[in-house]
């Protein structure tokens, strides 16, 4: 008996220790989290609550969504602003999971579970006012790039300040009405449309991709930009074979006209020589397989293979191909990157939050993310990208009277070639005064010399002229 | 026998538990511009009748009044919570219905351990029990699949969970086996049943029971006998038997990636615990308060999820305070358990109160996202006439064990007075 005592104390006492633990994880668990949860867009509560949304403004101040007396919830009213905007801002039926209205739910309606401020909200007839978001998009210039954007065709781009890391543009198509979720207004709406592609599009990058090959090589061997390749438009190898587009012999060159050109031979024979432990290690520098917490926003993970079976994996990696894939903001993130003197700057989205007075409870500054490569590094391919420009493959991207460099892709997304490629470019203006970096995609757009470059030459144009 | 010796002064925590029952009912009963008449009836019956069981019990048998009270308390919680926030006044009604038969259930349960003294000639007949009426879901006719699982019998218009009320059935037969500390070749055949008792119900899709069957055998085994090898043998394996189940079951695997983040899906599989946890977060710390709550959205909010209805009416600090009152229910259970005479009543009493334990930890970690959610009641609290009636009986039994210590202690101390005297 005098052991089962001692045995039935303790077990006890592990009772009563679970419980206690159970108690303080629900007790945590309501104040680290309970109004985020309180502030769900499916919760119900809040549409009989006495609490109003907060306002959503662009960059320049511009109303992105409103809530009116009665309490109903207004978009903007020009049609075609609302739905080029409808990704990023969101709507209350937090169909877009990213969206402000969504992601900053607790924010927009500053739900408090203090008793005072509840009690004070009983005897209070006026109706509760959430905080209000201001994000760093240009709301016009987002609405211009998607009336731009290719008829038909569905993509994104996306545009930062790589100086600062603000983000200007996010565009992505198919969009939605966010007033066709509440019937105030007709319209069918695709499943995807409500991705946002910039954040959660992840796609094969193909020859944008050569970019990070690049900056792999001139990290490892500097004398790597004296080196000649020779292409004959198609290279066999242990276990496989690449081409180049179209089958084009490159005859020899070196890095900066294989660049240019966009040669395949030339930069899967740079991989093979990499090899993968190098060249993952560049790419993981660039932010690939990092888990992305930027704090404003969900982006998600871009990625590159851990390990190839073989040889050919290896080649294909190395022209952002096979398993490696990447989002169009990481992609405007990289060449913002090479920009900025190697630097890449933490992307943010949210510029300030004020409450219902107006008053600043905070607001968005920006951060270096890390520093990806050397600048020496970064000036040579710079370089290169200007000449890509220049006299390459992206020639339509130029923008006159401004130093635009860039790289255009096209990637493969089928294995026979029965689906046209999706078409990337990426690229930046090499200015102090007009720090912007961009990416494009266009699914199954073709090649990246034509729709995507002559896409970003309009959009970089406008954001200058928009944004400053 | 001195009564005096035999009672504890517990006229404070009768009076609290009475005021709340009837403010809370009278509340719900003005809440709306009609007066609710059956709240109203209930803000007096509520009260009347525990102060009555409480009186009659505690002048029948020397019982614990401290824990009957708390599980007074505890039924009239659910029975509050349900007239505030269910659909219609019959639920409430019958919940109410429900105690009124588990309170008779109670007295049984107290009168039958105290005379039940041959309790190991009939282990085996109660084991047969105990295993018939686990299989009766099976049986054809009476037995049917519900919402993926087969552990209801419908006998007429009467439906019945025999997990439930096996659950104190099997507890005497494991209390019998394991009692006066036996070697592991005697606990053999006890354990065999146990084993049966949680494969049956693994074919029936209960897994909430299988686990709450296992954990409470494992937690007897390991105090009757102190073999802590075996114990962490039969914690390895039902560790393994988890992992198995994990990889067999679907409905296990979609449990458990619900419970990771249900925002995945959050309009068809995600719904319920994205609902909760939205009740929970709207409740706060202080709460909606009573009946300015909507926890209706709440798919079985008086079920599976009335801990988190109660929750978002009463609040976080109220929650946590219902979860004091079960660990008090426990502690004062263990002392039960501590003082008992013979090793099969205190065998018996704590697995009673594990179990309580154990089954409360369970859906209220399901409720806050702490666990998976296993479909296992809120004991006394959640709707449900088989879980209300098991649980009143079990504690019966408890109070009928606390009474006979307090007889026992009383005729301890008599009889030293009488040596003293003699002396």
């Amino acid at each position: 008996m005098k052991e089962l005592r001692r045995n039935m104390r303790f077990v006890g006492a592990v009772l009563v220790v679970l419980f206690v633990g159970l108690a303080g994880w629900f007790a945590m668990t309501v104040f680290t989290q309970g109004t985020i949860w309180a502030s769900d867009v499916r919760n119900t509560r809040l549409s009989a609550s006495n609490s109003l949304r907060g306002d959503i403004t662009d960059r320049d101040g511009n109303l992105l969504a409103h809530t009116d007396e009665d309490g109903t919830r207004q978009y903007h009213a020009n049609t075609a602003a609302r739905l080029a905007l409808s990704q990023t801002v969101g709507d209350t039926a937090g169909m877009s999971g990213t969206g402000i209205e969504t992601f900053y739910s607790a924010t927009l309606l500053d739900i408090s579970t203090s008793l005072l401020d509840r009690l004070s909200e009983l005897f209070n007839s006026a109706r509760h006012v959430g905080s209000s978001v201001q994000i760093t998009v240009d709301g016009p210039l987002q609405t211009y790039i998607a009336g731009e954007f290719p008829a038909g065709y569905r993509g994104a781009v996306c545009v930062i300040n790589y100086k600062t890391g603000e983000i200007l543009a996010m565009v992505s198509l198919p969009a939605y009405d966010p007033n066709a979720l509440t019937g105030r207004a007709e319209a069918e709406v695709e499943d995807t449309a409500y991705l946002n592609r910039c954040l959660q599009g992840l796609y094969t990058p193909g020859s944008v991709f050569k970019i990070i090959t690049l900056a792999s090589a001139l990290s490892n061997d500097p004398n790597v930009t004296g080196q000649n390749f020779s292409c004959s438009g198609e290279w066999q190898y242990e276990g496989g074979h690449i081409v180049c587009a179209g089958g084009t012999a490159h005859g020899t060159l070196d890095l900066k006209h294989a660049f240019k050109r966009s040669c395949n031979v030339t930069f899967g024979k740079l991989a093979y020589q990499l090899g993968l432990e190098r060249l993952r290690a560049t790419a993981e520098r660039f932010g690939f397989n990092e888990n992305f917490k930027f704090g404003d926003f969900v982006v998600y993970n871009s990625a590159f293979p851990e390990s190839v079976s073989n040889m050919n994996g290896l080649v294909w990696a190395g022209i952002g191909q096979g398993e490696v894939l990447v989002t169009p903001l990481h992609m405007a993130m990289i060449s913002g990157a090479i920009a900025n003197n190697g630097t890449m700057m933490k992307p943010w989205l949210i510029k300030r939050i004020a409450n219902s007075l107006g008053a600043t409870a905070s607001t968005g500054a920006p951060q270096a993310y890390r520093q990806v490569l050397s600048e020496s590094a970064a000036s040579v391919i710079a370089g290169y990208m200007y000449e890509t420009v220049q006299s390459g493959t992206a020639t339509r991207a130029a923008v006159k009277g401004y130093t635009v460099c860039g790289k255009t892709g096209s990637a493969e997304v089928s294995d026979d070639k029965t689906v046209e490629t999706n078409a990337w470019f990426t690229g930046f203006v090499y200015d102090e005064a007009h720090p912007y970096a961009i990416s494009v995609v266009i699914e199954g757009g073709g090649a990246g010399a034509r729709m995507p470059s002559e896409l970003a030459s309009k959009a970089l144009k406008k954001t200058i002229e928009y944004v400053g | 026998m001195k009564k005096a010796l035999m009672r504890s002064n517990t006229h404070l925590l009768l009076s609290a538990v009475m005021l709340f029952q009837a403010l809370a009912m009278l509340l719900i009963a003005f809440q709306k511009e009609a007066v609710n008449p059956q709240a109203l009836a209930l803000a007096i019956a509520l009260p009347l009748v525990t102060w009555l069981v409480t009186t009659l019990m505690g002048r029948v048998w020397p019982v614990d009044r401290a824990i009957l009270i708390m599980v007074l308390f505890l039924c009239s919680v659910g029975i509050i919570t349900l007239s505030d926030i269910a659909k219609s006044d019959i639920t409430p009604r019958t919940q109410a219905l429900y105690a009124l038969v588990g309170l008779a259930a109670m007295f049984v349960g107290a009168a039958f351990i105290r005379r039940f003294r041959h309790w190991k000639k009939f282990t085996p007949a109660l084991m047969a029990l105990c295993l018939l009426a686990l299989l009766a879901p099976w049986a054809p006719g009476i037995g049917g699949w519900y919402q993926g699982a087969r552990n209801w019998v419908h006998l007429g218009p009467l439906s019945a969970q025999p997990s439930e009320f096996v659950k104190p059935l099997m507890i005497l037969c494991l209390a019998s086996g394991f009692s006066n500390r036996p070697r592991f070749a005697r606990c053999v055949p006890t354990i065999a049943f146990a084993a049966a008792c949680c494969g049956i119900l693994l074919t029936e899709r209960d897994l909430g029971a299988v686990l709450l069957y296992f954990l409470t055998t494992v937690f007897m085994y390991y105090v009757a006998t102190s073999n802590a090898f075996i114990t962490l043998s039969g914690l390895g394996m039902g560790a393994a038997a988890a992992v198995i189940a994990y990889q067999a079951l679907p409905y296990v695997q979609d449990r458990v990636a619900i419970w990771q983040n249900p925002w995945i899906d959050p309009e068809k599989t995600g719904y319920q615990l994205i609902q909760a946890l939205i009740a929970i977060g709207s409740g706060g710390t202080f709460g909606m308060g009573l009946g300015l709550g909507r926890p209706r959205n709440i798919p079985l909010y008086h079920s599976d999820f009335i801990f988190a209805a109660i929750s978002e009416e009463f609040g976080l600090i109220f929650a946590i305070g219902l979860l004091a009152v079960y660990v008090m229910i426990i502690m004062r259970g263990l002392i039960v358990a501590y003082n008992a005479r013979t090793s099969y009543h205190s065998l018996a009493s704590f697995g009673l109160v594990v179990m309580l334990g154990l089954q409360t930890m369970l859906i209220v970690g399901g409720n806050t996202k702490l666990l998976p959610l296993s479909g296992v009641t809120l004991p006394l609290v959640c709707y449900g006439g088989s879980s209300l009636l098991s649980t009143f009986f079990s504690m019966g039994l408890l109070l009928g064990m606390s009474s006979m210590n307090a007889e026992d202690e009383a005729r301890d101390i008599e009889q030293l007075e009488l040596q003293e005297e003699m002396l």
